[in-house]
């Protein structure tokens, strides 16, 4: 039913995407919650880098990506020498690049959900001796996680479909880095591959309104989950 | 007050829009190939100088030029990498047949990172593996489409690596982005055009491929059918003159 190359770009974008989300979530959320419950010196300022990737053209990140995490830059020479580990090139770039892309939709998506969270049930459960730490886990977290859900799925299909960034900064190599969106671009300019364009694009199409679907469900149920129909 | 504010301001757009756009006629739109970008703005300049017109270039793969020539694209004349781009679009009936012609030759050249001071020979078998190293990847343009790309593949092919090289080949937009990852270092090398190697400090050619392993890079230059004016004619006439003949000399090219 789908060829190899296309079964390839197929399973390299969801891994990307998933990887790309797992590993920015926890900074997410701490971005969020930073930007929510804290006021400090420069906060303007961090929130204007955060949303940066929303602003700059897609090429102008993967370069910047480039300079710094390539394995002649200063992060990525670092990581190339101690570790062995090279981001440009390989999946793990690629996923860094859709990371980056999509990293303030899903600060956004989960600062406005902890910013909506009732303090007041913070403050309640500190008086019945909660830490800090219980109550974040056990009120504030689950009070956010439709946010926390959004937040992840619009990154999700963010990352599904990032191609600036992707392109600058880990380039298009078949069976590492060469996502739907890459080989959509490889296929439209080749002649005759039209055909095989489409298809993909008509893969991607389903990955995305299946995506939708399920974020739909997820976010149903967890506010049944949580007492709100 | 913001009122007439935003009515004094939707004026000022409105009559933007109402005063006509100065002629541009006489400006006419070249799609040339990435790797003769350096060579067409110094003939472009020329050109300026000599007829006081101008000519706004648009250089990138011909494989992505070809395709906006198709999809309407007003380019008045194409300038490809390959004669099988500039094919594609004379099947078409895209191109004034009359005016084609094959402008420039080049060769093909493998080039490394300015700091590997490698030179191999590049002869049926040679040790790709070794110039790459363990996990070292190669980049070229995209050799499902872009010219320098197809003719890499057809060198390597004919030379017997490719079954290899294939599978640490990096595929780039166009030649100058390939050249651009080895001037990085990130790739550790590179086949591109020798008029692009020489262009740049920050990588050498660690070898040449012998004329014999692929078809002779060419580029047939043509007027598109539906922007044939005596502007483009007058620009096209100038690209095959002396003048821009000495221009492309200067930058490496083989001039037919």
């Amino acid at each position: 039913m789908l060829t190899p190359v296309e079964l390839d770009a197929l399973r390299l974008s969801l891994q990307v995407a998933v990887v790309a989300v797992a590993a920015s979530l926890p900074f997410a959320v701490a971005v969020a919650w930073l930007l929510a419950r804290r006021d400090f010196a420069g906060k303007t300022l961090v929130d204007a880098i955060v949303h940066l990737p929303l602003v700059l053209p897609p090429v102008v990140i993967g370069f910047f990506l480039l300079i710094l995490l390539g394995t002649k830059g200063p992060i990525g020479g670092w990581l190339y020498e101690t570790f062995g580990l090279r981001l440009i090139f390989t999946r793990w770039g690629a996923a860094v690049a859709a990371a980056v892309m999509s990293f303030p939709l899903m600060v956004r998506s989960i600062r406005l959900a902890l910013e909506a969270v009732d303090r007041g049930l913070e403050f309640a459960a500190r008086t019945l001796g909660a830490s800090r730490l219980d109550v974040f886990f056990s009120v504030t977290l689950p009070l956010m996680l439709p946010g926390v859900l959004t937040g992840s799925i619009v990154a999700f299909a963010s990352s599904l479909g990032d191609f600036g960034a992707t392109i600058t900064f880990v380039g298009n190599v078949a069976g590492e880095t060469q996502t739907l969106s890459l080989a959509i671009y490889s296929l439209a300019q080749t002649p005759d591959g039209e055909a095989a364009a489409l298809r993909l694009v008509l893969i991607s199409l389903v990955l995305a309104l299946s995506a939708l679907f399920v974020s739909e469900m997820l976010a149903r149920r967890v506010r049944r989950m949580l007492g709100r129909a | 007050m913001v009122f007439r504010l935003l009515v004094a301001a939707g004026l000022a757009a409105a009559l933007t829009l109402a005063v006509p756009a100065p002629s541009r006629a006489q400006e006419i739109t070249v799609f040339a190939a990435a790797s003769l970008q350096n060579a067409l703005e110094e003939i472009g300049a020329a050109y300026r100088q000599r007829t006081g017109h101008g000519a706004i270039f648009s250089f990138a793969a011909s494989s992505a030029l070809a395709r906006q020539i198709e999809q309407g694209a007003p380019a008045a004349i194409f300038a490809s990498a390959d004669e099988q781009w500039m094919d594609y679009l004379q099947q078409r009936n895209l191109i004034v047949d009359a005016t084609r012609k094959p402008l420039l030759g080049n060769s093909l050249v493998l080039v490394v990172p300015a700091g590997n001071t490698a030179q191999i020979e590049l002869k049926p078998g040679f040790d790709f593996a070794r110039v790459l190293g363990a996990d070292g990847r190669w980049v070229t343009g995209d050799p499902s489409n872009v010219p320098v790309g197809r003719y890499a593949e057809e060198a390597l092919k004919n030379l017997g690596t490719w079954d290899f090289a294939q599978t640490r080949l990096v595929r780039a937009e166009n030649v100058r982005v390939a050249l651009a990852f080895v001037e990085r270092g990130e790739a550790a090398a590179g086949i591109v055009y020798s008029t692009d190697a020489a262009l740049s400090q920050k990588v050498r050619v660690a070898g040449v491929f012998p004329a014999t392993s692929h078809k002779p890079v060419t580029y047939p230059v043509a007027l598109v059918a539906r922007h044939d004016t005596p502007a483009a004619r007058e620009f096209l006439a100038f690209l095959e003159s002396d003048e821009s003949k000495a221009i492309f000399r200067k930058f490496g090219f083989v001039v037919h």
